[in-house]
């Protein structure tokens, strides 16, 4: 897949979880077929902002965030990513999800 | 090595704390005093984790990532600490009016300057990952011990790679 798939990953800080959360998702989308991938990090508080730049393909994130202003993204929370438990499982989900968008 | 930037002054083993304010006191003093980050740091700590909480459950372990902005640091410092007793936090990911608490066992606490951290942060995440080492780490008894744990994982993973 050639296309650059975009990223929104958004913690409390945006320096810590997010930057982990956004590393693992990246190699593990890898594994799945996606090279291309594009991440932007923030803080939760500035999410709603920065989506509207970016217009993310599909947003992660540690923290919580105001989803109920983000309704035209799928947003997953990836904690699975920090803890490692699960998180084939979660990127399985994006995978399918990014798949089902290009169709 | 990841290991050799864990300095034992800021590991602490069976620390006596009864609530998450009193280890951000008790550990984000230390990086204070040291010079390590700046007054406002432990206030900030807890004003964060009211906000965004750093609790974490894995697999069955409680854990703690505390962390703050970057401009209350001087210079990245890892501490890290397993508790006497366990200590409520509430659940990283949640709201804590939701009231989803974890009963935490072990302390990763970050201090971050700048955003050129990626491979720290992995590697101090990575501690959490493996079930067996958490363990061993929860267990320890002395700073050295816990530093010892570290840098077997490390030498480990080098191994592998």
């Amino acid at each position: 897949m050639n296309k650059t798939i975009k990223i929104l990953s958004a913690c409390g800080t945006g320096v810590a979880t997010s930057t982990v959360a956004a590393e693992t998702c990246k190699k593990l989308l890898a594994e799945r077929g996606f090279e291309n991938v594009d991440v932007t990090e923030c803080k939760s508080i500035e999410i709603v902002g920065k989506a509207e730049v970016i217009n993310p393909d599909v947003i992660i994130h540690t923290a919580e965030i105001p989803l109920d202003q983000l309704k035209e993204y799928r947003a997953f929370r990836v904690l699975q990513f920090i803890t490692g438990f699960g998180a084939e499982e979660v990127a399985d989900e994006i995978a399918e999800y990014l798949k089902s968008k290009e169709d | 090595m990841f290991w050799e930037n864990i300095k034992k002054e800021f590991v602490v083993t069976n620390l006596k704390a009864n609530s998450e304010k009193e280890v951000f006191e008790e550990l984000g003093q230390r990086m204070v005093n040291a010079g390590r980050c700046k007054d406002s740091f432990v206030k900030a700590l807890e004003e964060r984790e009211m906000v965004f909480p750093t609790g974490i459950l894995c697999d069955d372990i409680g854990v703690a990532i505390p962390h703050t902005d970057s401009e209350h640091v001087n210079e990245s410092t890892i501490s890290i600490a397993n508790l006497d007793k366990p200590v409520k936090f509430y659940h990283m990911g949640t709201n804590p009016k939701e009231g989803v608490e974890v009963q935490v066992q072990f302390i990763i606490m970050l201090a971050i300057a700048g955003t050129n951290h990626l491979d720290m942060l992995q590697k101090a995440i990575q501690l959490i990952q493996d079930k067996e080492v958490l363990l061993k780490l929860i267990a320890a008894g002395s700073s050295e011990e816990v530093i010892q744990i570290i840098k077997e994982k490390e030498m480990q993973n080098e191994q592998n790679n």
